[in-house]
């Protein structure tokens, strides 16, 4: 972590965040999806990796799972974003795809990894309450 | 405490295993072969209607009567499928195959009788003729059971009949059926071969036959050559159920062998299935791996009828995009008339995985093969 060298970009006052919703911004020439996940702050790349969708204006939804077939259970209400092209699932809190699991399983990439196994995380921001405004640090 | 013998019996050997055919397909000299293995009342009934038949849609096959015209004797009257002396002398000595599947080529009609006790007792004595006069007369034979999958508590009860014996290598099911083979109707099937480590091998038949839908998907084609190269398409609706419902997850000792189905779409199918799998994995949760892992694990193709790529040079491309060091398994279709024999597929297969598509492969997808 480099925080030292990142700065803080005010999105809105925390009364305009609230639980469950987001925001689209534009910093530094990028698109950044801001969304408040029941209370904790989350912000991501507004681009999926596969076909470059606004990944960020997808549905915010639970992650499915099943212990066993023809069942169906939720998970982490609200935790998950679905892309609005082709609907690959993205962890709002990590960035991480939720498709591969190969690389839901990893925590860090091995150097000079391919890209196709780089694009399955989105990049995601620090965001804080700041003295009441949503702050995201770039 | 049992005595050490003062010589021991001598290790046994190693077979030295050439090629595994995976799809053969044998036939009743007369019904009267499978007398002695009927009740009085059930061969009554055979003697007096014949064994069934599933209407032939077209009229017409490939080859002579969809066999080798090659195998026919003199005045063509007798059936190759029938001559267990041909297999032997063109197949297993002809051809030097180690070990020949049996898929009866009765069974589809009894699959498709709606008299489900009736196709029971047809199943048991089918199964029980092949095992006394084909794989009693030549150990080189095993047999994929014919069960009555048309109701899966009969087929069950086949499954488990025989399942112990030590040539029955499989079961035996056609493509044509009135559900998906993913659907769960169809488990306790699955059940039984897994707790005997048999494969449960699909070939197609019976499509559009009986109660089962068209031989494709989007209606009955008027030439046999249509339903022919369109086979690949209903290999691919079990293919999709089994991997969608779960069928492995639910059974992940299972084995499912595709035989005839072509196998140069596989790899265009995984991409497909794993593309599919990304963007709606949310509504079959319990599908936790992308659908190209399960097809690698539990799914093996046969090699028969081998499609020749143009450019010849695109072979190679497909057998990797399948896997088919892990998934191809070589087969003949002996006798009928779209044979393959191994040493010409074995040219063709680049040397790295000879072995592992003439026999290898097999020896791990039926595990009763080699014991
Ligand atoms: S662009 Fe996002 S899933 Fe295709």
């Amino acid at each position: 972590m480099t925080g030292a060298a990142r700065k803080p970009y005010p999105v809105c006052p925390v009364a305009e965040l609230p639980a469950g919703q987001r925001r689209i911004v534009t910093i530094e020439g990028k698109s950044i999806g801001v969304f408040n996940v029941d209370g904790r702050y989350f912000a991501l790349r507004n681009r999926c990796p596969h076909r470059g969708a606004p990944l960020c204006e997808g549905q915010v939804v639970d992650f499915v799972t099943a212990t066993k077939p023809y069942t169906w259970e939720t998970q982490r209400p609200g935790e998950v974003i679905r892309c609005p092209w082709h609907s690959w699932e993205f962890d709002l809190t990590t960035g991480r795809s939720l498709c591969f699991p190969d690389t839901i399983r990893t925590t860090s990439y091995p150097a000079g990894a391919s890209s196709a196994v780089e694009s399955e995380k989105i990049d995601t921001y620090m965001v804080t309450d700041l003295q009441g405004m949503v702050v995201v640090w770039l | 405490m049992s005595r050490i013998p003062e010589s021991s019996p001598p290790v046994a050997t190693t077979v030295r295993w050439r090629a595994v055919d995976t799809d053969v397909h044998h036939q009743l000299r007369d019904i009267s072969d499978l007398r002695p293995y009927l009740s009085r009342y059930d061969w009554q009934r055979l003697d007096e209607y014949g064994m069934p038949r599933n209407s032939n849609l077209y009229q017409a096959n490939g080859g002579f009567r969809g066999a080798r015209a090659d195998c026919f004797g003199a005045g063509n009257n007798v059936d190759p499928r029938t001559r267990l002396d041909l297999f032997q002398e063109k197949l297993l000595d002809g051809c030097g195959i180690d070990a020949a599947i049996l898929q009866g080529e009765y069974t589809p009609a009894v699959m498709a009788l709606a008299d489900i006790d009736f196709a029971a007792s047809l199943c048991r004595a089918l199964n029980d003729w092949t095992l006394a006069e084909w794989v009693g007369r030549d150990s080189r034979f095993r047999l994929a059971l014919t069960i009555p999958i048309q109701d899966p508590a009969l087929a069950v009860k086949e499954i488990h009949r025989l399942g112990g014996h030590p040539a029955v290598v499989a079961v035996y099911a056609v493509c044509g059926s009135p559900r998906l083979y993913g659907q769960r109707y169809y488990d306790p099937v699955y059940a039984a071969c897994s707790d005997h480590g048999l494969a449960f091998a699909l070939h197609f038949s019976n499509e559009g036959i009986g109660m089962n839908p068209a031989p494709t998907a989007g209606g009955h084609p008027s030439y046999y050559a249509e339903t022919y190269l369109l086979r690949p398409q209903f290999y691919q609706a079990h293919l999709s159920s089994l991997l969608f419902e779960g069928t492995f997850e639910k059974f992940p000792q299972l084995k499912v062998a595709l035989l005839e189905s072509g196998f140069g779409w596989v790899p265009a199918f995984r991409w497909r299935a794993d593309a599919t799998w990304k963007s709606l994995r949310a509504q079959t949760p319990w599908v936790k791996r992308p659908p190209s892992e399960y097809i690698r694990k539990h799914v093996r193709f046969a090699t028969q009828p081998f499609e020749d790529p143009e450019p010849a040079a695109a072979l190679a491309s497909v057998l990797d995009g399948m896997n088919a060091d892990e998934t191809l398994m070589f087969s003949s279709d002996f006798p009928h008339w779209d044979f393959d024999p191994p040493d010409a597929i074995a040219r063709r297969l680049p040397a790295g995985i000879r072995d592992r598509v003439m026999f290898e492969t097999a020896l791990e997808t039926y595990p009763k093969l080699s014991r």
